[in-house]
């Protein structure tokens, strides 16, 4: 009753009950243009309008009092005004752009990124796998990328004439003591987890976030993925083994276990290489992470275990029959971390590791059991102010307990340490508009063994020149404390200390990239010792140096040529270094001027097929040529490697898959080993390190089975 | 195999929402603040004025927050537009609007299969944009959204749609027999005969796209 008469009021007189209250304004972005198409309305009730070409609006109310206007745009932040209704006429109202937006300066100062939840990514995930050269190694992929030197019978990173101790990788934020496989000499160890757990990749070739130490070169970030898509089951036959994954989902968890099985004695019995395998390379491992929401929060634990065992003679100039080599190794590592988004702002993270590693090695007579338990814990903390300030700070520790048992007919020592470090850091992420952002950082560390305290600023920039252009810098101190093979023997050292200083300029539009970074790397207190190889009678200092320049250059383009995608990778480099037993500054070995990679993948759509290509080029590598006076004098001729791949989808959940590398079987020569003593006429024998092998060929099979029946494993490869 | 999955996607450019049927409507009573509201929304829609139309349910999802239709349908329309958008900036923004609207909408209506599809075209749209960066990622997600919704819904004619032209694609691409999908098709059209939205200004499309699938690909 009582509503229809007020109906009937209204109608009759409107106006007087109702005073009609117009709400007008225009609305405008930064720059004062008009906005056209802006959300104007009050909040809570239906009156509102939308904003014609100049930006104009005007709506009429029956609302009175102080109420709130809201005005929002696509790509600006919402923009709200609280005022009595009889104020709010004439409006004039800017709009603050979104940060959130791609347009957004990124600092790219350093790194790179693989993954969908970086604005500019260089790689995509699927790079990781489909590189020709890679053979479904996630170091193997990132070797196409400017920064890194062609050590082809490491297979490690090196980053910007560090060596590859510099390069430290870490699983959600959790640092990998051991990252690598063990291999024998002049074959290239792969990464131990398998890339198709992750799902987020950044690659930093310097200058990197206040939130990492103890790597004076380079980190690799590998993030888990949060939620697997769906359950399925995966399995691989290869040439060289198999695999076979599972994944289950349950309603706030999920489970995904992975095992493998690689034997190369077939392979090397059909084409034997050049070591000569009293029992070829043999590994078995497993994989499993899982995870678990818990209200806000999410819980993963990951789980790893493989054992690897050979033995094989090598070649050696100084021993005719030659050397015999035996390894067995047993690593376990595990990472638990858990995150929740918590009220006003706050994220906490809180994660561990543990890594036991367990390794004998047998060198001809002598044998020697390393025994590695370490560990990593982290607390951090995030608050975000709002879009345009965040502040991260954390702090963690790192513990090793090294233990190793030398036995060798005329020698035996029991050799170890316990080596503690504790760090804080915190960071700061200001992003003044679109155009400019800074990140600012200082991280400080304790080492128990040295009793010494470091303090790291580290400090970022970027500029936006352009629509798709932008400027980075980068300055950071990093430090790092030697590896076991030094610290075994003394703790009486400080921390290895590089500074860097990096600029940046990156152009990216339509599916096109290019990026050039010149940087310059100052080494101080690099670890010197007085003999060939330490022992406990070695003589440790600090006063080793060196520097590290150069330019590199980077351009991907998946737009100007039809189905195919391809990026370019070229390094200069200038480097030299006084470490180790080095009698003045030199090249090191590990590194060289020029390296190019040029990476091509051609999708054949008749075919369903991917065809994949890949050529690196590294230029001369130093060596000694103890017949001639000096030391790493001379430069090994330039290394050479085309390789190709080709998946063949036989349906959707089947895949064919034939990878070569080296087509063309360049002979590639990594160095050279002299003999300990000259022969009747005063010369040196010398021989080639060669690899193991100059190609390598692989088949492999892979089905996935799931409910749906769509997905594949290509992203296995 | 990227470009695989952008060719699967071609198809579901195509998937205009067929005019929301104006819902049969009690022309006596005096409509609601939030009728007239829906109404004036989905006649803009229909002027193709699909902005006006957004910002209109914008406004009435900020005055009814406890109604996840309004939300919903100012997601579908950033999404619908995401199709055609090459853009990337323009695309990230629309699109993330969408799962902002998509987000409320789920708090309001949890294990709505409605809701689900559209999360699902949200992706689709993604991988249209960018298949090799974004369809390994969001292809097989799409597809548990696509197999969750029917779950939910068994009986839903425009969710068995939905997923039936989904993995029809596929199926098509491989030379794969689509018959399964077509029966699926045929069922929905049947499904569509009798199906009744759950309220005033439910999503109701989807009749016309089963049939004009059916008389492409089916017969």
């Amino acid at each position: 009753m009582k509503i229809s008469v007020l109906a009937f009021l209204l109608l009759i007189f409107p106006s007087v009950l109702l005073s009609q209250n117009i709400v007008s304004g225009t609305v405008l972005d930064n720059k004062g243009v008009p906005v056209f198409g802006a959300n104007v309305y009050l909040e809570g009730t239906y009156d509102g309008s939308t904003s014609d070409e100049s930006g104009k609006f005007s709506f009429e109310t029956s609302e009175t009092g102080t109420q709130t206007l809201t005005i929002s745009y696509v790509s600006f932040e919402p923009t709200k005004i609280i005022d009595d209704i009889s104020k709010m006429k004439d409006l004039k109202i800017t709009l603050r752009e979104d940060v959130n937006s791609l347009e957004t300066v990124t600092i790219s100062a350093g790194s790179f990124s693989a993954g969908d939840n970086s604005k500019i990514s260089v790689l995509k995930p699927l790079d990781i796998v489909t590189t020709a050269s890679a053979l479904g190694d996630f170091v193997g992929a990132l070797q196409t990328l400017p920064g890194t030197t062609t050590v082809a019978e490491d297979g490690r990173l090196f980053v910007r004439g560090g060596d590859a101790g510099e390069t430290q990788i870490f699983i959600d934020g959790i640092r990998v003591f051991t990252p690598y496989s063990p291999t024998a000499n002049n074959v290239p160890t792969r990464g131990r987890y398998s890339p198709f757990l992750f799902d987020g990749i950044t690659f930093s070739t310097g200058g990197y976030s206040a939130e990492y130490g103890q790597a004076l070169s380079s980190v690799l970030l590998l993030n888990t993925i949060d939620e697997p898509t769906q359950e399925k089951t995966d399995i691989a036959l290869m040439s060289v083994g198999g695999g076979l994954g599972h994944t289950e989902k349950w309603e706030k968890s999920s489970l995904s276990v992975n095992a493998s099985y690689i034997n190369l004695a077939p392979y090397i019995a059909i084409l034997p290489d050049r070591n000569d395998w009293q029992k070829p390379f043999e590994t078995a491992s497993g994989e499993a992470v899982f995870r678990q929401k818990i209200g806000d929060g999410l819980l993963k634990v990951y789980g790893a275990f493989d054992t690897s065992d050979f033995e094989l003679t090598q070649e050696d100039i100084n021993q005719p029959e030659g050397t015999r080599f035996k390894l067995n190794n047993q690593n376990f590592y595990t990472n638990a971390s858990y995150s929740e988004i918590l009220n006003k702002g706050w994220t906490i993270f809180g994660g561990g590791s543990y890594t036991y590693g367990k390794t004998k090695v047998g060198i001809d007579e002598g044998n020697i059991k390393d025994t590695e338990n370490s560990a990593h814990l982290k607390l951090k903390l995030k608050k975000r102010f709002s879009n345009r300030f965040k502040l991260n700070f954390g702090v963690e520790q790192f513990v090793t307990d090294f233990n190793e048992d030398y036995d060798e007919p005329n020698f035996a020592a029991q050799l170890g340490y316990n080596n503690n470090i504790s760090a804080a850091f915190t960071e700061a992420d200001i992003i003044f508009s679109r155009k400019l952002a800074l990140k600012l950082g200082f991280r400080g560390e304790y080492s128990e063994l040295f009793k010494e305290f470091t303090v790291s600023p580290r400090v970022s920039f970027a500029y936006k020149t352009g629509k798709s252009s932008q400027l980075s810098l980068a300055y950071g101190d990093f430090f790092q404390q030697p590896d076991s093979e030094v610290l075994k023997f003394t703790n009486n050292l400080e921390a290895q200390h590089t500074q860097h200083y990096i600029m940046n300029y990156q152009y990216s539009a339509n599916n096109r990239i290019f990026r050039a970074e010149v940087y310059r790397k100052q080494y101080t207190n690099l670890v010197t010792y007085n003999d060939e190889f330490p022992d406990i009678n070695t003589t440790f200092k600090n006063n080793g140096d060196g520097f590290a320049q150069g330019l590199d250059l980077f351009w991907r383009d998946n737009q100007t040529l039809k189905n195919i995608d391809y990026w370019v990778s070229y390094s200069y480099l200038d480097t030299q270094r006084k470490y180790k037993n080095y009698p003045f500054e030199a090249t090191p070995s590990f590194a060289n001027t020029h390296n190019l990679s040029v990476v091509g993948k051609y999708w054949i759509n008749d075919w369903k097929s991917q065809i994949g290509f890949s050529y690196q080029y590294g230029s001369g590598r130093t060596y000694t040529d103890l017949n001639k006076a000096g030391f790493l004098q001379n430069k090994t001729r330039g290394y050479n490697s085309v390789s190709l791949n080709w998946a063949y989808l036989l349906s959707q959940q089947k895949i064919l898959y034939v990878s070569v590398n080296n087509v063309f079987a360049f002979k590639n020569v990594n160095g050279y080993q002299y003999a300990n003593a000259p022969d009747i006429n005063g010369n040196f024998d010398r021989r080639e390190l060669l690899p193991a092998a100059d190609q390598f060929f692989f088949v492999g099979f892979f089905w996935t089975i799931s409910d749906d029946g769509k997905d594949n494993q290509l992203d296995n490869l | 195999m990227q470009n695989v999955v952008t060719y699967l996607m071609i198809f579901f450019t195509a998937l205009i929402m067929q005019g929301q049927t104006d819902s049969e409507v009690n022309t006596t009573a005096q409509p609601t603040k939030y009728q007239q509201g829906m109404r004036k929304a989905f006649q803009l829609w229909q002027e193709n004025k699909s902005w006006e139309a957004a910002n209109v349910f914008e406004r009435i999802a900020a005055a009814e927050p406890d109604n996840w239709l309004p939300p919903y349908y100012v997601a579908q329309i950033n999404v619908i537009n995401s199709f055609t958008e090459k853009d990337g900036t323009k695309l990230k923004a629309q699109l993330d609007k969408a799962q902002d609207f998509i987000n409320d909408a789920t708090a309001i209506s949890k294990e709505n299969p409605d809701l689900l599809v559209l999360q699902a075209q949200l992706y689709t749209a993604w991988i249209v944009y960018d298949g090799q960066q974004y369809g390994m990622t969001y292809s097989p997600k799409a597809s548990e959204l696509y197999s969750k919704a029917l779950a939910l819904a068994p009986d839903n004619p425009r969710i068995i749609l939905a997923k039936a032209e989904w993995d029809m694609g596929g199926a098509k691409y491989f030379g794969q027999s689509i018959e399964p999908y077509c029966k699926d098709i045929q069922r929905a059209i049947e499904l569509f005969a009798t199906f009744k939205p759950a309220g005033e200004f439910y999503p109701t499309y989807g009749e016309e796209r089963a049939k004009q699938i059916q008389a492409e690909s089916c017969i």
